[in-house]
């Protein structure tokens, strides 16, 4: 078995954030997580150079390779490492995919890939597979070589590659950035079925999903934790230890060594300010309130710009300097005389109902999916006729339209050469299309704004027992606009008219609240969590209702840490709910529970448990951790060290056997009888 | 039904109280009167001949005024489309229901 991570970065470029690479921290991590091959993988480029200098200075086989951005995803093409001629010829193309990738956006094109890599047999090509930024699937099909493996981001994800028969066979590799600052190194590499390393050899591994591990001899049923050695299932597992002997630590350190992890601090869930747990719904929840008031949004983006009074006062001056006009006839000149002196202009007609009937014509007639069902009532010719017709009437329209816009501009042209050399004042114009729309809009406006403030129930949510519901709810004053409202000003004015939709507008835009915020005003959104008996939850309920909140959510992420729930929670909540939603989710994903409380830690069934001792070595402090399954009498430690697993269950769960026997024997005993 | 006309060589209109009233007369908010009713009612109106007005000022004010309402009438089905379709989605979604 070999342990291979073919994706490493030895040089910063566009694509990554700045770091010096340090050769010997490259050197540290290899003979730390005791690694038998390495490929270097740099975004669009390979430095012949470089490459040398790390071969000559590490023990191990080091393949020349390059990470390309390849339409918009990314593709290890590893090549051999055994002859010179080649490597330089594969240095060369690299030059070439490097003189076309000028900023972290941008790719090269799966024509310019062919075109620089004709021969791709020759090399170990792996795509980004259920990792960010993938090779989508039509692209991996359309390369010109076989492609059997795929590189993934997580234990989750590589395991569910191999259950899937349909799937490429799954790499995970550390895609790590080596730096004198660095503290923390990646696990995440993969063990391979093979006793001398070549290139061919990993080749033909990567074709079979039965050759792929994430461990040396457990298969997939572990990981490794930390880089300092400690497995874990990649199932449940449970860390015990006293206080103080570093299982925080333990914990934060599989935090920091792996990506996208759920982590649940200790105390982190405790919810004893309603008013603080409404806001935190209300932003986990952001989703309902936008999607609700989404249509509301664009209502109010339509509307917002209407001045009701500008267009009375637009109709006013039109009538103004019309009857102006007419009396002033007498006085008329030869230029006001004129008839274009005095002349509207055209009306254009709007053509966009035309443009939606044209649309809708063309999807009866291209669709396949209903097609018998229509040309049972329409029959293809028609429909094409139709379409014709209507498209005839609106080229018609539209040159009409052209016409008008031309005249209209001669107009202005004339009346504004007219007009300088008159003392007869100009009619103005006015569009009563548009002024009668307004108002249409305005209309509407009010009728939706009053339905709209209409207390109701708009959705609801079951989290395992609990219920979230939202509900919109009129704003009672202008204290509670500050809701939705971040900046510091008085909305007293504003709220004055909240029962008159149309003034609350305009008050809203004078007292400068953003244009795109608007919306937000009209009516509130209410967050309620309910137990299970319909009553608004208490404090100790929303802290169990968060815990099992961030519980669900944990399924989004590769692995779930939580460092002693038992500090927020009873025993009964724990037994009940938390442990069988633990050994859910730890069906799909590793999850972790720090715990030194027997109803967690005895009662969950774990797949695996650790324990941390604190030893002073030598007058200083040493963690260590011993590891192994439930049933084991032994617990071991990475260097052998075994320690007794009944004693510790005992002492860290219960007090030590005396205890547990007198509390057993007499306490509970005594209050049975 | 009318709302301008054409009599004793002047034009005239319809105003809010029911009264024909002479065109150089009218006012904005018979103007909007006007208006409301283009859309709303079945909009009746003489056509504008030069011949027919002998004041000229009347000519001027009713010629502008009967051309931009003959304008208008002329888009009133676009009118109703486009209001029928307006803000469609979001009355429907916020509409109250009965139960409610």
């Amino acid at each position: 078995m070999k342990k291979i991570d073919l994706h490493i970065h030895t040089i910063s470029t566009v694509s990554d954030y700045h770091f010096d690479f340090d050769l010997s921290k490259l050197k540290e991590y290899i003979e730390k997580l005791e690694i038998d091959c390495i490929a270097i993988t740099n975004h669009n480029t390979f430095d012949f150079n470089q490459y040398n200098t790390i071969k000559d200075n590490l023990d191990i086989i080091v393949f020349p390779g390059i990470e390309i951005d390849l339409e918009r995803g990314h593709l290890l093409v590893i090549s051999d490492n055994d002859d010179l001629s080649e490597i330089n010829d594969f240095s060369k193309k690299c030059k070439r995919v490097n003189n076309l990738i000028e900023t972290k956006d941008d790719y090269i094109t799966l024509d310019e890939f062919k075109d620089i890599f004709p021969n791709l047999d020759k090399y170990l090509v792996i795509p980004h597979y259920h990792k960010k930024p993938i090779i989508k699937p039509k692209v991996i099909e359309q390369i010109e070589t076989l492609i059997t493996a795929g590189e993934v981001s997580s234990y989750k994800k590589f395991k569910t590659c191999i259950k899937d028969s349909e799937s490429l066979v799954p790499v995970i590799f550390s895609d790590s950035r080596y730096f004198s600052e660095m503290k923390n190194f990646s696990t995440q590499q993969t063990w391979v079925d093979l006793e001398e390393i070549t290139l061919s050899g990993i080749k033909s591994c990567l074709t079979d999903k039965q050759k792929v591990f994430l461990t040396k001899e457990e298969g997939n049923e572990f990981f490794r934790a930390t880089a300092e050695g400690l497995m874990l299932s990649t199932g449940l597992n449970v860390i015990l230890g006293q206080r103080s002997t570093g299982k925080t630590v333990t914990l934060n350190k599989i935090h920091n060594t792996h990506e996208n992890i759920k982590y649940i601090k200790q105390f982190s869930l405790l919810q004893d300010d309603a008013q603080k747990f409404e806001e935190l719904l209300s932003r986990r929840h952001s989703s309902v309130s936008e999607d609700y008031l989404k249509e509301f949004k664009k209502v109010v983006d339509s509307v917002k710009d209407i001045d009701l009074k500008q267009n009375e006062v637009e109709i006013e001056n039109y009538l103004n300097s019309l009857l102006k006009f007419a009396s002033d006839n007498e006085k008329a000149d030869a230029y006001s005389n004129t008839k274009l002196f005095s002349e509207n202009h055209f009306g254009e007609k709007d053509l966009l109902g035309l443009k939606k009937l044209i649309n809708a014509t063309v999807a009866l007639k291209e669709n396949t999916e209903y097609k018998t069902i229509i040309n049972r009532h329409l029959n293809a010719k028609s429909l094409e006729s139709l379409e014709l017709d209507l498209m005839k009437e609106y080229i018609e329209i539209e040159e009409s339209n052209l016409k008008k816009d031309w005249v209209n501009t001669l107009i202005t042209k004339v009346k504004d050469e007219l007009r300088f050399r008159t003392s007869s004042s100009i009619p103005t114009d006015v569009d009563f299309y548009r002024t009668l729309i307004d108002n249409e809009k305005i209309k509407k406006f009010i009728t939706i704004v009053n339905n709209i403030k209409s207390e109701k129930e708009i959705d609801k949510k079951e989290i395992r027992g609990f219920k979230i519901v939202a509900s919109t709810k009129r704003f009672s004053n202008a204290s509670h606009l500050k809701k939705v409202c971040s900046r510091q000003i008085s909305l007293v004015p504003a709220f004055n008219k909240y029962h008159e939709p149309y003034s609350y507008l305009l008050a809203l835009k004078k007292a400068e609240i953003e244009d795109t915020e608007i919306f937000k005003y009209f009516v509130d959104i209410e967050y309620k969590t309910l137990n299970k008996l319909g009553f608004p939850v208490s404090g100790g309920e929303r802290s169990e209702f968060n815990l099992l909140h961030e519980i669900n959510d944990a399924l989004k992420h590769n692995m779930l840490l939580i460092d002693e729930p038992e500090s927020s929670f009873d025993n009964i909540f724990l037994k009940n709910e938390v442990n069988e939603l633990l050994r859910d989710i730890s069906k799909s994903i590793p999850v972790i529970i720090v715990t030194h409380n027997s109803t967690v830690g005895a009662s969950i069934k774990p797949n695996f448990i650790a324990c941390t001792k604190r030893e002073i070595v030598n007058g200083e402090i040493e963690y260590k951790t011993f590891s192994g399954f439930p049933a084991d009498k032994q617990l071991k430690s990475v260097d052998g060290e075994t320690i007794d697993n009944f004693e510790i269950m005992l002492n860290c769960l219960e007090a030590g056997q005396d205890e547990y026997n007198r509390r057993r024997n007499q306490a509970y005993e005594i209050l049975k009888n | 039904m009318k709302y301008l006309k054409i009599e004793n060589n002047k034009g005239h209109y319809l105003s809010q109280l029911n009264e024909w009233t002479e065109i150089d007369k009218i006012s904005k908010e018979d103007l909007m009167y006007l208006l409301n009713n283009a859309i709303t009612d079945d909009f009746e109106m003489d056509e504008y001949l030069e011949e027919s007005i002998g004041h000229k000022a009347h000519q001027i004010v009713y010629k502008s005024i009967q051309e931009k309402f003959s304008e208008l009438l002329g888009n009133k089905n676009v009118f109703k489309d486009e209001c029928d379709s307006l803000f469609k989605t979001a009355i429907e979604k916020y509409e109250v229901t009965e139960e409610e």
